[in-house]
């Protein structure tokens, strides 16, 4: 399933079978590995992109695992790690930019990787990995698995508090796990929100779209003065819980809040009908800053959500309030 | 009470994902700068007062999300900007040649007379540089954009690029803004002028307040 056109072979001093004259990396034809291996780089770096940047206000992410992947650590599996393969395409690339009119101007690929700027981060020494390294190949697999959605942004942010409250766990045998424990509770996770992600079902009933409307009527049911003052103001459910329900509120608030929000839909039967619940129970319980708020306060309010007292489980409450009157 | 502004409208951000069009909004509207940004989800919003040859200007700015899959969600706010920046990475080719794509998602999302400008962002990662900048140039001119290389991180270009922006859609509005000066005690809402007529099922029949 992972392509690595013969890295091993090679290295083994056996002849090139990665190279020839039926399959090479100029090869067009959509069957082609070399062509597949390109087209899984672009998903690959869009997901390093990413998971770098999980959680960037919080250390753990950037912290070396207890328990790297030994099966691909070890050098005596021929596997080509997803840092190496990072580091060559985004090498690979350089490269080729620097050919100018005839001449090949090749720039060190050395030079260009020591002079990092700001936003790199220091690799750690092989045979460790940092979490986002293990979030990366989660996400990696996924969307090999899943070529029909493949890779979408925010789903990083979906993986990272499942991983994190695995990883994290007291119990060394639950740590020891978390990888495979994580990837399989993302992938059943998933299947009930990928709805969300494909763009193809935005307009469709059970897309994005209907959710966000969901939204507002539940909150017309619940709080018309509400809803129409946020009518009136022209803010549109696409402004913020796009965002919200997108990514089962995990932008909205930090990691053990989120993880408690977690707890409660994940429990909950008709979670992600909870869901709808618990975002019209976050707009009622600021309802007197929103009356009171011009366009852009309530957007503020909206996009950066204040916490009254630090503590999410007023919002729970509220929701299941809401839950239960039906 | 004294106003708060005397005109008011939208620009949007848009590019490929990880340009660093947060990071522009960022450093122009809070003047910091974080390298590491969390992805952009669907759209953000931020807004800030600035004063262009005497005319107070609040400016609505909308980060847009890059990836492909949430442009039906960021085509919606299009029709809805006057001004519009184009955003590239200078270390990123790719980032540069899906300028066209976005462009052309302008010309058929974006109002008539909407103002653009080209922006190569990162001009700080010399060493990575992937697109000269003689190729922004030729692009901007090409679209009749006018162009500029900014740097989130060294603050380079940021005001200068937002100003100018402002001073276009400042011009092609020129002459709603003369009637402004006659009769000064209103503002003139540029933003409110593109909802008239396509309010929702009737709800709001008072004046919308964005002040």
């Amino acid at each position: 399933m992972i392509i690595q056109p013969g890295i091993a072979k090679a290295k083994l001093g056996l002849s090139r079978e990665d190279v020839t004259l039926e399959d090479h990396p100029l090869n067009p034809n959509p069957d082609s590995r070399w062509n597949t291996y390109f087209k899984d780089n672009e998903v690959l770096l869009q997901i390093d992109k990413d998971v770098r940047r999980l959680c960037p206000d919080f250390s753990f992410f950037l912290n070396p695992t207890e328990y790297p992947c030994q099966l691909i650590m070890d050098p005596e599996n021929e596997y080509e790690t997803l840092r190496k393969r990072v580091e060559q395409t985004t090498l690979k690339s350089q490269t080729v930019a620097r050919n100018r009119s005839g001449l090949t101007n090749v720039s060190s690929p050395l030079k260009a990787s020591a002079s990092h700027s700001l936003s790199d981060i220091e690799p750690l020494p092989t045979g460790s990995e940092a979490h986002w390294e293990v979030v990366e190949r989660i996400l990696f697999i996924y969307a090999k698995l899943n070529p029909g959605i493949a890779y979408v942004q925010g789903m990083n942010e979906i993986v990272g508090p499942i991983y994190y409250t695995f990883a994290t766990n007291p119990n060394s045998a639950w740590r020891e796990h978390a990888e495979a424990d994580t990837f399989f509770c993302f992938t059943n996770l998933m299947a009930e929100i990928r709805d969300n992600f494909i763009k193809s079902l935005d307009d469709s009933q059970c897309g994005i779209t209907a959710k966000m409307e969901r939204v507002y009527s539940t909150l017309k049911e619940e709080d018309e003065e509400l809803y129409l003052r946020l009518q009136e103001q022209n803010i549109k459910p696409q402004f913020f819980a796009f965002r919200w329900l997108t990514l089962l509120l995990s932008q909205e608030f930090v990691l053990p809040d989120v993880i408690r929000i977690w707890d409660s839909l994940f429990a909950d039967e008709n979670r992600f009908d909870f869901l709808l619940k618990v975002s019209c129970a976050m707009l009622i319980l600021i309802r007197a800053q929103l009356l009171e708020g011009d366009f852009t306060v309530n957007m503020r309010l909206l996009q950066d959500y204040p916490l009254s007292d630090g503590d999410v489980l007023p919002i729970l409450k509220k929701a299941k309030e809401l839950q239960d009157s039906k | 009470m004294a106003k708060q502004y005397d005109v008011l409208f939208r620009l949007l951000l848009i590019g490929d994902s990880g340009v660093g069009k947060t990071c522009l909004l960022c450093r122009f509207t809070d003047n910091e700068f974080h390298p590491s940004h969390i992805s952009t989800i669907g759209v953000d919003f931020k807004m800030k007062t600035i004063d262009v040859d005497g005319i107070k200007v609040r400016i609505q700015i909308w980060d847009t999300a890059g990836q492909e899959r949430y442009q039906t969600i960021t085509k919606q706010y299009y029709r809805r900007a006057q001004g519009i920046f184009l955003v590239y990475d200078i270390t990123s080719e790719r980032s540069y040649q899906h300028i066209m794509k976005w462009a052309s998602d302008v010309d058929e999302y974006a109002p008539d007379g909407v103002q653009k400008i080209l922006i190569g962002n990162k001009a700080d990662e010399e060493h990575k540089r992937q697109v000269g900048k003689h190729q922004g140039m030729k692009l901007a001119e090409e679209y009749g954009m006018d162009f500029y290389e900014t740097s989130a991180c060294t603050n380079y270009n940021i005001k200068e690029s937002f100003t100018r922006l402002t001073e276009l859609v400042l011009m092609a509005h020129r002459k709603e803004l003369d009637g402004l000066r006659l009769a000064s005690n209103d503002e003139l809402n540029l933003a409110e002028l593109e909802e008239d007529g396509r309010k929702a099922d009737g709800t709001a029949n008072s004046k919308s307040c964005w002040c």
